[in-house]
């Protein structure tokens, strides 16, 4: 995929500071979570929409899919995109403190509530080393398990491009898998190239 | 303006927004507790303020709520909580005159982190939205798409029956067209077997007379004391042809070959009293006993392979019917019973006289039918054979003719060892029905 809206150098400062941004967040979410986390090294691409799907069907693999979306806004403006397995994130469901076992909604709200601080930590770190501030919507269901394929395809169509920050989580016990998809408009990634060339500058 | 103006306008309206606002402090301490809270809560804010939210208020769900306060203190983020999962936070009672099935106010809440001088987070303030409109409003949509979905699968089902309804009612035209088409070729063959069976009886007495001739011809050569050379011949070719046997053979041939017409004129018959081309719809007076001989006949070619016929039939009188309708009964429950059985079985007929009813049985030996389904086989497309087989409707179909004719069908089933069917008719039916039942 061609991406001309950013430049090669921007491309690597926005990995730079996506390495950085991602290790913070693992910190700020093994306090939250009082487990240690492993992040892996946030794979970085700009895919336009209709790719999504392939593009995570290689790290997810098939099967049914439960997504959340969140809006963020401020000096940055997009919807970040949170695509979970089959097991979604119930195996956190007792580090957030729920009790026994899981009915349909609390699974549904412990959805909510994990996207919002995986996001949240993941996304506000990238904006912090970029030195703007952003706000954030509610987070909603978007997919409730359902087959990968049919994520996005009525949804993206506002959206030219997709940048793909691609991440795993894994705790020490238990393992979980997430992908964090950030999606903005055009003109949106030139605030996002703008404010990549004044990191660059700064050194 | 100046700033303590502008401080008091912001004091204002926190207070009074129509959104509940409260804070607490990283010990769970409420410092902020505006007038939605303190109203719907009944808990005005000197009785909140300085305590511990939990204290306030035990209901919550405190290891749940108190991990999402920590959280955002942590993260230094937003959080959020949703009706749609957790109806609301606070229980207070809503003011809406239609419940419509909830029973507390609906609330979504946002969870604020509020920074100090510094960088940490000194307070979360909670937002509680109400929520109950929307909620009220999705709880009405989501009943009407329940209720579209299921008028759409009972749309889908009735078209599925439409669509049976349409292929049976071909099926039954193509029957009548047949039925049409075999009484006007029964017509058809009326006739030449008219005059094959006058030719017949014609040959008949030319061959007595022929067979006459040719015994005075006998006596006459007896009675000759000389027989001219001729006459050896004459004896020679009557061994040729074994006269004696030829003179047996064709009286019964021609005996046969009447009887055979005979058959053919009955079948014929039969033919055209089952379609009833010419009287379809007229009540007459009937010999029920016929009917069933003729529908037999009609149906022989079905029977003949499965089943031997015993027939036990009483006298009847004669019963005001619409033959032609009660021949249609008749066929369907000899069809069933010949495929009610497997292999060979027999199948016995029977009628008899009962006061101002007559009633004619049919009872085959066949599979039967269990008694949790004998409820179900008068209804219309219930068929337990395969397709092309069954079409579930002679029953259904029988039962209205009779129902028509003032009667009812009885059945006494025993699963594996047979069924008998039992048609019972009045012998005269009420004039009002003969009105309705010949448009
Ligand atoms: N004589 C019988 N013996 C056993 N089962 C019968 C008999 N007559 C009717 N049934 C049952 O009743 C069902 C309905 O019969 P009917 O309305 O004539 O439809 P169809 O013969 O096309 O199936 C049959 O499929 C069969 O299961
Ligand atoms: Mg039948």
């Amino acid at each position: 995929m061609n991406a001309p809206l950013l430049t090669q150098d921007q491309k690597d400062a926005l990995q730079e500071i996506a390495n950085i941004g991602m290790g913070q967040a693992g910190a700020s979410i093994a306090k939250v979570l009082d487990e240690f986390v492993q992040l892996s090294i946030p794979r970085v691409l700009f895919v336009p929409p209709e790719e999504i799907p392939v593009a995570l069907a290689l790290t997810i693999g098939e099967g049914q899919v439960s997504s959340v979306r969140q809006a963020f806004h401020g000096s940055m403006r997009g919807e970040a995109l949170l695509v979970y397995g089959d097991q979604r994130c119930n195996d956190l469901a007792d580090l957030m403190g729920y009790d026994g076992k899981l009915d349909h909604a609390s699974e549904l709200e412990l959805l909510l509530d994990v996207s919002n601080v995986l996001a949240g930590a993941c996304l506000g770190e990238i904006a912090k080393q970029l030195g703007m501030t952003i706000g954030f919507s509610a987070p909603s269901l978007m997919a409730d398990a359902v087959p990968l394929e049919s994520l996005l395809q009525a949804e993206a169509l506002p959206w030219k491009t997709a940048l793909l920050v691609e991440v795993n989580f894994r705790l020490e016990q238990r393992s979980f898998a997430c992908h964090l998809v950030m999606l903005m408009p055009e003109n949106e990634v030139a605030a996002l190239a703008a404010a990549l060339d004044r990191f660059l500058e700064s050194f | 303006m100046d700033a303590g103006s502008v401080e008091h306008l912001l004091h204002f309206v926190v207070d009074r927004l129509e959104v509940g606002i409260l804070a607490v402090d990283t010990e769970m301490r409420v410092v902020l507790w505006n007038r939605f809270m303190a109203m719907h809560s009944g808990k005005p804010p000197e009785q909140v303020i300085g305590r511990n939210l939990f204290e306030c208020f035990p209901e919550l769900p405190q290891k749940w709520l108190e991990k999402k306060i920590r959280n955002v203190f942590l993260l230094r983020n937003y959080a959020f909580t949703s009706w749609e999962q957790r109806p609301y936070l606070f229980r207070f009672h809503h003011n809406r005159p239609i419940t419509g099935g909830v029973d507390a106010m609906q609330q979504s809440c946002t969870f604020l982190p509020v920074k100090g001088d510094g960088d940490e987070v000194e307070h979360v303030c909670i937002n509680v939205f109400d929520y109950t409109d929307t909620a009220l409003y999705q709880h009405k949509l989501m009943a009407a798409i329940g209720e579209l979905e299921s008028e759409r699968e009972e749309q889908k089902r009735l078209i599925k029956r439409l669509e049976e309804a349409q292929n049976q009612l071909l099926q039954s035209e193509k029957l009548a067209s047949i039925g049409q088409l075999a009484a006007g070729v029964a017509h058809e063959i009326n006739n030449p077997i008219g005059f094959v069976n006058s030719n017949l009886g014609a040959l008949d007495r030319y061959v007595q007379d022929l067979l006459r001739l040719a015994d005075a011809y006998g006596v006459a050569e007896d009675a000759l004391a000389a027989r001219p050379p001729e006459f050896q011949a004459v004896a020679q070719l009557k061994q040729q042809i074994e006269f004696d046997f030829l003179r047996e053979d064709i009286c019964s041939l021609i005996k046969e070959s009447r009887d055979g017409l005979d058959r053919v004129k009955k079948i014929v018959q039969d033919l055209k009293d089952f379609s009833r081309v010419d009287s379809s719809q007229e009540w007459q007076w009937t010999d029920l006993n016929k009917c069933l001989e003729s529908t037999l006949n009609v149906a022989t070619n079905e029977i003949k392979h499965k089943a031997e016929v015993i027939k036990d039939f009483g006298a009847l009188p004669e019963i005001e019917c619409l033959p032609s309708q009660i021949n249609q009964v008749f066929l369907n429950l000899l069809v069933n019973a010949a495929q009610a059985i497997t292999g060979r079985g027999t199948i016995t007929l029977a009628s008899g006289h009962d006061g101002d009813w007559v009633w004619i049985a049919i009872a085959d030996s066949g599979c039967g039918i269990a008694p949790e389904q004998i409820k179900r086989i008068f209804d219309p497309f219930y068929t337990t054979k395969p397709v092309g087989q069954g079409t579930g409707l002679g029953l259904s179909v029988s039962y209205n003719i009779v129902a028509k004719h003032g009667g009812r069908i009885e059945v006494d089933s025993l699963l594996g060892k047979g069924t008998t069917f039992r048609v019972w008719l009045p012998l005269r039916h009420e004039t009002n029905e003969a009105v309705d039942a010949s448009k």
